[in-house]
C-alpha cells in the first residue's frame, strides 16, 4: 500500500514521472502488438489464403 | 532532494527500464543472433515479416524465462554483488509481479510463434522455456556443479527454433548447431565463474570453482574447449557446410584453444588461486562470446554464398 500523503512535492513528481514512463512503454508494446498481428494477418492471408 | 535518492526509492514504483531489465537484455543479443542464424541457414524461405516475428518470439521467450529465473533466484541475487541491484532484490518490482510478467510473456511468445509459423517451432520454444526454468533454475542450479553443463542446453535452443520456424521440422544441421552451443557453454560460463566465484560462494551456489576449486575448473575449461573444436567441424564432415565455414571454424577453434590454454596456464598459488586477477579467464570469457558470434556468422555466410 502506497502512503503518498507523506510525500514531498519532489517525490510526487518523481512518482508521476516513473508512472508516465511505464505507461508510455505499455502504449508502445500494445501499439506494436496490434501492428504485428495486422502484418501477420496480411502475410498469412496473402501467401497462404488462411490464418492457420 | 537529489535524483540519486529517488533511484533507490522503492516506494515510488519501478522505472520502465526495470521491466526491461527483468528480461536480461544483454543475454538476449546472442539469443537473437543464433535464432536468426537458424532461420537464415534453413533451406525454406520464410516471409520476412514472419521471420522477424519468429525472432521476436525467441527474444520474448528468452526474456520471459530470464524474468522467471530472477523471480526464483531473488534470494541469492540479493546476496551477490553482481545481481544485488536487479529490480526484485532492490525492491523496485514485487516478486509476484515479476513471476506473472514472466508467465504471461512465455505464454504470449509460444502462442504468437504458433500463430506466425508452426506448432513444431512453438513446441520447441515452450520446451526451451520449461527447460531453463524447471531443469536449470529450479532443479540443477543450486544442487550440482554440473548445473551449467546440462542447463546450458536451454541456451542452445534458439538456432533449432529458428530452423523449425522456417521448415516445420528438425534435421541434422540444427541438431549439430545445438550441440556446438551446448558444448560451448561450459568453457564460456566457467571462465566467468572463475572470477565471480566469490559471489557464488557467498550465495551458496555450487558452481564448479566453489565446489572443486579453480585449478579443476581451469582443466575443465580446457578439456571442454578441446571437445568443442572438433565438434564444430562435424557440419563440414557431414557435407552440410562448405570450406568458408570449415576454415572459419578451424581458425576460431585454434584461437579458442589458445585462450583456454592461457586459462589453464595462468599463474596461480598452491591453492590454484590466480595471481593475475584471473586476466586469462576474463579474456577467455570475452573471446568465447566473439567466438560464437563469428562461428555462427560463418555458418550463415557459408550458406548464403
Amino acid at each position: 500500500m502506497i502512503d503518498s500523503q507523506n510525500w514531498t512535492p519532489e517525490m510526487l513528481a518523481e512518482f508521476k514521472r516513473r508512472r508516465r514512463g511505464r505507461n508510455y512503454l505499455l502504449l508502445a508494446v500494445l501499439g506494436g502488438f496490434c501492428l504485428l498481428i495486422y502484418a501477420i494477418a496480411l502475410v498469412k492471408l496473402h501467401e497462404y489464403g488462411q490464418m492457420w | 532532494m537529489s535524483e540519486s535518492v529517488f533511484v533507490n526509492s522503492t516506494e515510488l514504483g519501478a522505472e520502465a527500464r526495470d521491466w526491461i531489465a527483468l528480461l536480461k537484455p544483454r543475454v538476449l543479443t546472442l539469443v537473437v543472433f543464433t535464432g536468426a542464424i537458424g532461420l537464415i541457414i534453413a533451406p525454406v524461405h520464410l516471409n520476412p515479416i514472419l521471420a522477424l516475428t519468429a525472432i521476436l518470439c525467441i527474444t520474448i521467450a528468452a526474456g520471459a524465462a530470464g524474468a522467471i529465473n530472477m523471480w526464483y533466484d531473488r534470494d541469492i541475487d540479493a546476496i551477490m554483488k553482481r545481481t544485488a541491484s536487479r529490480p526484485i532484490p532492490a525492491g523496485r518490482i514485487a516478486p509476484g509481479a515479476a513471476l506473472a510478467y514472466g508467465i504471461v510473456l512465455s505464454a504470449f511468445s509460444v502462442l504468437l510463434m504458433a500463430l506466425a509459423t508452426n506448432l513444431v517451432a512453438a513446441f520447441v520454444l515452450a520446451f526451451s522455456i520449461a527447460f531453463y526454468v524447471f531443469v536449470y533454475t529450479i532443479w540443477l542450479k543450486r544442487r550440482t556443479p554440473q548445473n551449467i553443463v546440462i542447463g546450458g542446453a536451454a541456451g542452445a535452443f534458439p538456432a533449432v527454433i529458428g530452423w523449425t520456424a522456417a521448415t516445420g521440422s528438425v534435421s541434422l544441421l540444427p541438431v549439430l548447431l545445438f550441440l556446438i552451443a551446448f558444448v560451448w557453454t561450459p568453457p564460456h560460463f566457467w571462465s566467468l565463474s572463475l572470477y565471480a566465484s566469490g559471489d557464488y560462494q557467498r550465495a551458496g551456489v555450487p558452481m564448479l570453482p566453489v565446489v572443486k576449486g579453480a585449478r579443476h575448473t581451469r582443466w575443465n575449461v580446457f578439456i571442454y574447449t578441446l571437445i568443442l573444436v572438433p565438434l564444430t567441424l562435424t557440419p563440414v564432415l557431414f557435407g552440410l557446410m562448405g570450406w568458408i565455414y570449415g576454415v572459419s571454424a578451424t581458425v576460431l577453434g585454434v584461437a579458442f584453444i589458445y585462450y583456454a590454454w592461457r586459462v589453464l596456464a595462468d599463474r596461480q598459488d598452491e591453492k590454484g588461486i590466480s595471481l593475475t586477477k584471473d586476466a586469462p579467464a576474463k579474456a577467455a570469457f570475452r573471446f568465447s562470446i566473439l567466438y560464437l558470434f563469428l562461428l555462427f556468422g560463418a555458418c550463415a555466410f557459408d550458406r548464403l554464398l
